[in-house]
């Protein structure tokens, strides 16, 4: 119960101040800019439309998970810089449940991202043939990427205790994540980018909706990244359980 | 006794905040804790209230130890703390009636709105506390601090930012509190004016160690609170 009234605190500063509506007006206005110019420009708009819905989902992928990696860095640096952590570490709450009802805000806000993105997706996968189970991906690996991401960033808030910090080694961390986008094909397909496609979590949603959306594999395909997903989600909570529990002021 | 600390030790890296720190508190005190700044102060108060771990020695509070217990103790004692921010895009109300819910109070309207007139914020249940000034924020969080009705009340440095009038009603607060529930004041100060006028017990802290204790009134028959502050303290803060 505690953590619904941590949950629905941090969901209301999420949405009274920038720190989280700015998330829902950045994605309104690059998701418009971006699907207009997939319908209308023309060397864009002669791409199928699994390779335009591929390349939307990860770009609304990659904003949650970013979003998740800034307000995750914020959840314990922040409230111990603005002095707000030391009254709620003196009610009789548990830190776990202070812990679960930020992440659960931080859900909250990609829900809201997902649901802000899903006009956008079906404009622009409108047609195609693998748009809902498209949909369905982004919904389960977009959840779990930000519960990843999100709880990896607030335990390293947690034990870093410095807002400046946790941002600057999250930041880090995305844009290690994000490197399939950079790296090219080639360089993906030696050994050493295998591996790390394999052991990066946000490569492997990346190429789950690859398979998903632009080959029309079934499930059997996704097992194995899936898993290995999974497998991240359970550590980065139970990293930012032990996390919450260390911190002290 | 209602607080007692035996052997506290605490280190910060190089730093020695707490080198063996012991004194207790009887119930019903008001306890001033004096010390120049870095002395000690606010890391006591901290550990005593469960909020950081002490490296080595016992604190018991109504005879819960703070460490294995922390639950129980949370029911009975509440806190002030010195550098306390606020969600300043809550209203006051909100404030408080947030900080109710997390301790499982089912307060009316009415009885929040009496807390917020206890601390002189009378009219201001609905304004944003960004809106606040810093004196009206201490109040705030003293009314914060009152929340749960705690028989130990630690206070850190509740004047710092009042001007006279919201010093006095501070002081009457408090000594109500203190007379009228029997509230226990753990008052950590280095205004020895407040000390004088509200504290029956106090201990000097200097260097992390405990270099004077006793009652107000016999250590006044040897000198003002002053001097006796200035000759125990003598050397600074570390």
């Amino acid at each position: 119960m505690k953590t619904a009234f941590i949950m629905q605190k941090e969901i209301r500063e999420s949405i009274l101040t920038p720190k989280g509506f700015l998330w829902y007006i950045l994605t309104s206005v690059i998701l418009s800019v971006l699907s207009y110019l997939f319908l209308t420009n023309r060397e864009l708009s002669l791409l199928d439309q699994g390779t335009m819905l591929y390349m939307i989902m990860n770009f609304i992928t990659a904003l949650g998970v970013l979003m998740g990696l800034v307000l995750g860095a914020d959840a314990f640096a922040g409230e111990i810089e603005r002095g707000t952590l030391e009254a709620l570490f003196l009610s009789p709450v548990k830190r776990r449940e202070i812990a679960a009802g930020k992440l659960c805000a931080v859900l909250t806000n990609w829900g809201i991202i997902f649901a802000i993105s899903l006009p956008y997706l079906y404009i622009v996968g409108k047609g195609g043939q693998n748009l809902l189970p498209g949909i369905l991906y982004l919904g389960v690996l977009g959840t779990l990427l930000s519960l990843i991401f999100s709880a990896f960033s607030m335990g390293l808030s947690a034990r870093i205790k410095s807002m400046k910090n946790s941002l600057i080694i999250s930041f880090f961390i995305f844009l290690l994540a994000g490197a399939p986008i950079f790296l090219s094909a080639a360089l993906r397909r030696t050994w050493f980018g295998r591996i790390f496609d394999l052991l990066n979590p946000f490569a492997d949603a990346v190429n789950t909706f690859d398979s998903v959306v632009i080959d029309s594999q079934g499930l059997s395909y996704q097992t194995g990244r899936v898993a290995i997903i999974c497998i991240y989600t359970l550590l980065c909570i139970w990293f930012l359980k032990r996390s919450a529990a260390k911190v002290q002021m | 006794m209602i607080i007692l600390v035996e052997n506290l030790q605490k280190r910060y890296d190089w730093h020695t905040a707490l080198d063996g720190l012991d004194f207790s508190v009887e119930e019903g005190d008001i306890f001033g804790f004096l010390g120049p700044n870095g002395a000690g102060k606010t890391t006591t108060i901290r550990i005593l209230t469960g909020i950081t771990r002490a490296d080595s020695g016992r604190v018991l509070i109504d005879g819960h130890n703070v460490n294995t217990e922390s639950a129980e103790i949370k029911k009975i004692i509440n806190a002030f703390p010195e550098s306390s921010g606020y969600y300043e895009w809550m209203t006051a109300y909100e404030y408080l009636e947030f900080f109710s819910h997390l301790y499982n109070e089912k307060r009316l309207r009415r009885e929040t709105c009496k807390l917020i007139e206890s601390v002189g914020l009378q009219g201001k249940e609905n304004h944003l506390i960004y809106t606040f000034s810093r004196g009206m924020k201490q109040r705030l969080g003293i009314a914060r601090a009152l929340i749960n009705r705690p028989r130990i009340l630690f206070l850190d440095e509740p004047a710092n930012g009042l001007d006279p009038k919201g010093r006095k009603d501070i002081h009457d607060l408090l000594i109500n509190l203190n007379r009228e529930h029997g509230t226990t004041i753990f008052l950590s100060t280095h205004l020895l004016d407040d000390v004088e006028r509200l504290c029956n017990r106090i201990a000097i802290i200097n260097f992390g160690k405990i270099v004077r204790t006793g009652d107000v009134k016999k250590i006044e028959g040897k000198g003002t609170i002053e001097d006796i502050f200035f000759l125990s303290t003598q050397g600074g803060a570390p």
